[in-house]
């Protein structure tokens, strides 16, 4: 890996200088994890590792687009919070409507995605009031649903989408369902942002909404689409999440939040116009290789949530100071 | 009488620039003084001189004969310097009594004495010739009426000495007529009025004496009735132009590529407005001739809310800066730091930002076709200088972002390019490469407007010359026009008879 900061010309390649930092952040927490466990450098239980840490990956690269776009999307916890419950609701058991729940449950995503969309875009809400809102509504809506005791459990083929493990397969012997996934949403939400024309208009906004309107910028739809693929990505790490951990009503707790630290970990600017898929992407995993470790040193769980609150303000404040010195 | 307010030898410079440059100044007891002066001549520097905002560089104020250095508004507020700022500073959610005794509410026991402090609002308003409610809403208040409210909490504190900066510009005709009255009667009990406008009719109506500022000078100080409309005019205008205007194109110009018939929407009223292929028109206008609103109209951003609009002969609908593109229009917005530029985009994402806006959202970030050393190459075209084009265009001067914003509207191939203050703020190298670029643009074919408060700029650069006035165009002048000529019609004197003889 030739991840050397370059501080001789500041001003190169933007997404490098963030994603340089969270993949060395990786790096540092994964050897901490390794020294502590040795048997996580075998192929097998890094693709565990991935496996697990796939939802949070998954949430941070749709939380980027809108953070890139000026804003935060705090509705994404409550959105996995509702396809959990949803799918056993809905799933009742029954293998043959996972495939049909799935679709449901995409179909609900979109719609609370255009909700917060619309709010923030018409209305001229702030996103974080906006999907604050989003979030309790959904959150009580799902519980209601479920009366607060999901009745229900998930059949297996749903289950398998978290769970399941291929063995056997070429190069790396193990290959979870999970991380196929996580790698075809990565692919997908990075060529999204940086190989189209879409991608740059949605940095255009959140680097400088005006200018962008009077440069020709779709602005509202494209502040819309954003919190459409968070929403979209928080269905789909819902999905995960109810295969491996099963139905609980705190399923999504919080997620939205590990989802933005992990963003500005990999070098995300709040209040949008610069971060990398990348970037998030190894975000999460630092993230994720963290609460390992902490687990690994026997911390109470309570820590965790302490210690994200550091971090955040870490990784908020270092790229404060590395902006400042570099204009 | 004797002078209420002196001002002596006041010098303000910001950086290389002189504000001011040793203004003396006084204003009486009773006394009407009117500051006139074009875009940018210093007047409301010196009124923020005035008024605490700014400290002199050189120079001392002295009140009813002892100096007085104020180090905050408030100071000077509390020495009974009231100033009313064009911009209304009212809580438009608070009623009025509570707006104008804002930061000196009266107290009993320590608590808000709300029927005082109402029957004093009254008392002030009925001085001031007006029944306004003291519990109503600022919100709810016409202009006119917040105007009133404003000069009520100036009188609040026994005003010694009242600045109106340009109070009649949102007015219409009749509130305007009721404001001067008040202003009239301000002065009448022996308020020291200085009285910043750029309506001729109500400065010759009002003022006593008559002060003109050009360039942070002061030009002249003279008594109302020894001036004349075309004196003050003269005395406004004639800086020296300079040479570095490209020539005009020997051609006269081609079709008519942009219509407007009748356009009006609510700053603007009967635009009639033609820019033909080739030509670059200036449009000329002081601070409250709304000349930028007309820019905006043109590009779709306030569009017009009525009248009709033409592109190349064909009717066109522009409601929005998305469907001007669309319809050729390209637009280099005036302030560049707010509406032109994604600062922490790459030199090249900024210049293909329209073509990115206008393709298909799954295309390729380099806008159909494009290959970056094509985008390279129109960059070094435009001259923009930067070590690499993949930097963040904030690291770039003012200049070379200013032609990286005209290299993106290239990309889109515009038959209209509309220019609001291309050269402001930007150094004189890049002000010539611009006014080459403008000229050169029009060469090959497209229609040029330019909207400028710099008047040498607009009689160096423009073919015709549009001159708007209170949200109309007054009227129109061919190249070369006199900057008097242009400052008269900007000020809406224009039919004033002797025109010809103050050309100097």
């Amino acid at each position: 890996m030739t991840a050397i900061p370059d501080t001789a010309r500041p001003a190169r390649r933007i997404p490098l200088r963030g994603l340089n930092f969270a993949i060395a952040i990786f790096v540092v927490l994964y050897a901490g994890i390794a020294v502590l466990q040795p048997n996580y450098l075998e192929a097998a239980l890094f693709m565990n590792f991935l496996r697990r840490a796939a939802p949070l990956a998954i949430l941070a690269c749709g939380q980027l687009y809108v953070i890139l776009s000026g804003g935060f999307d705090l509705s994404m916890g409550a959105v996995v919070t509702l396809v959990v419950l949803a799918a056993s609701m809905l799933i009742g058991g029954d293998p043959e409507m996972s495939w049909p729940v799935i679709g449901a449950l995409y179909a609900m995503g979109l719609a609370v995605g255009l909700a917060n969309g619309a709010i923030v875009a018409f209305l001229k809400v702030p996103s974080i009031i906006a999907t604050l809102g989003t979030m309790l509504l959904v959150n009580g809506l799902a519980l209601a649903w479920s009366g607060g005791a999901p009745r229900g459990d998930l059949p297996d083929n749903f289950r398998n989408l978290g769970r399941l493990v291929l063995r056997d397969v070429p190069l790396v012997g193990t290959l979870p369902v999970a991380v196929i996934i996580l790698a075809v949403a990565t692919l997908l939400m990075g060529w999204g942002l940086h190989r189209t024309a879409y991608g740059r208009r949605l940095l255009a906004v959140g680097d400088n909404p005006r200018a962008a309107e009077l440069a020709g910028v779709p602005v509202k739809p494209t502040r819309i689409s954003a919190f459409v693929v968070s929403a979209l990505a928080a269905v789909t790490a819902g999905i995960l999440i109810g295969g491996f951990s099963g139905v609980s009503v705190n399923a999504g707790r919080g997620l939205e939040l590990q989802a933005i630290a992990a963003c500005v970990i990999g070098g995300a600017q709040l209040l949008g116009g610069r971060g990398s898929v990348v970037g998030a992407l190894f975000g999460a995993l630092s993230l994720f290789a963290l609460f390992t470790l902490l687990n690994l040193l026997g911390l109470p769980q309570a820590l965790r949530d302490s210690l994200q609150g550091v971090i955040l303000i870490a990784a908020v404040g270092a790229s404060v100071l590395r902006h400042r010195r570099s204009t | 009488m004797t002078a209420v307010l002196e001002m002596r030898g006041i010098g303000k410079a910001f950086g290389a620039v002189k504000a001011l440059d040793a203004v003396d100044f006084d204003c009486r007891a009773g006394e009407i003084h009117v500051i006139c002066g074009e875009n940018g001549a210093g007047k409301s520097t010196l009124m923020k001189v005035l008024g605490g905002s700014y400290r002199p560089d050189t120079g001392e104020v002295l009140l009813e004969g002892a100096p007085v250095r104020f180090h905050h508004p408030r100071e000077a507020r509390a020495a009974g310097i009231s100033i009313v700022h064009q911009e209304l500073s009212l809580l438009p959610f608070r009623t009025v009594a509570e707006n104008i005794f804002t930061g000196m509410e009266p107290t009993r026991w320590g608590l808000l004495d709300r029927q005082r402090m109402d029957e004093r609002a009254r008392a002030l308003l009925r001085r001031l010739g007006s029944a306004i409610p003291t519990r109503a809403l600022v919100a709810d208040l016409s202009i006119a009426e917040q105007q009133l409210v404003e000069i009520a909490k100036a009188m609040l504190v026994d005003a010694k000495v009242l600045v109106m900066d340009e109070p009649t510009a949102a007015l219409d005709d009749r509130d305007a007529r009721s404001l001067l009255d008040l202003v009239v009667r301000m002065k009448a009990e022996g308020v020291a009025v200085i009285y910043i406008s750029h309506r001729m009719p109500e400065v010759m109506a009002i003022a006593d004496r008559i002060t003109v500022l050009k360039d942070g000078r002061q030009i002249w100080t003279r008594d109302r009735v020894d001036v004349t409309v075309n004196a003050i005019v003269t005395a406004m205008v004639g800086r020296e132009l300079q040479d570095f205007y490209p020539a005009r194109a020997a051609t006269g110009p081609g079709s008519p590529v942009l219509e407007i018939r009748g356009g009006r929407n609510a700053l603007l009223r009967d635009i009639d407005f033609v820019a033909r292929a080739g030509e670059i028109v200036g449009i000329a206008g002081l601070e409250d001739s709304r000349k930028s609103a007309l820019a905006q109209a043109l590009f779709g951003d306030t569009p017009f809310s009525a009248g009709e609009v033409r592109i190349a002969g064909r009717p066109a609908s522009i409601r929005s800066p998305r469907e001007a593109a669309a319809a050729g229009i390209g637009y280099l917005p005036g302030d560049r730091k707010r509406e032109g530029i994604a600062p922490r985009q790459s030199v090249r994402d900024n210049v293909l930002l329209t073509l990115q806006a206008m393709a298909p959202a799954f295309a390729s970030p380099n806008g159909g076709a494009r290959s970056r050393p094509k985008v390279d190459q129109s960059l070094r075209d435009m001259d923009v200088r930067a070590g690499d084009f993949g930097q963040e265009i904030a690291t770039l001067s003012g200049g070379n972002q200013q032609k990286a914003i005209i290299a993106r509207w290239l990309m889109q191939n515009p038959r209209v390019f509309v220019f609001v203050e291309p050269t402001r703020g930007i150094d004189v190298a890049a002000k010539a490469a611009i006014y080459q670029t403008m000229r050169a643009l029009a060469d090959a074919g497209r229609a040029i407007v330019m909207v400028s408060s710099d008047l040498p700029e607009i009689i160096g650069v423009s073919d015709r010359i549009v001159v708007m006035h209170q949200g109309r165009i007054a009227g129109e002048l061919p190249a070369g026009a006199e900057e008097g000529a242009v400052m008269r019609l900007a000020l809406g004197v224009a039919d004033a008879p002797s025109v010809r003889e103050m050309a100097s």
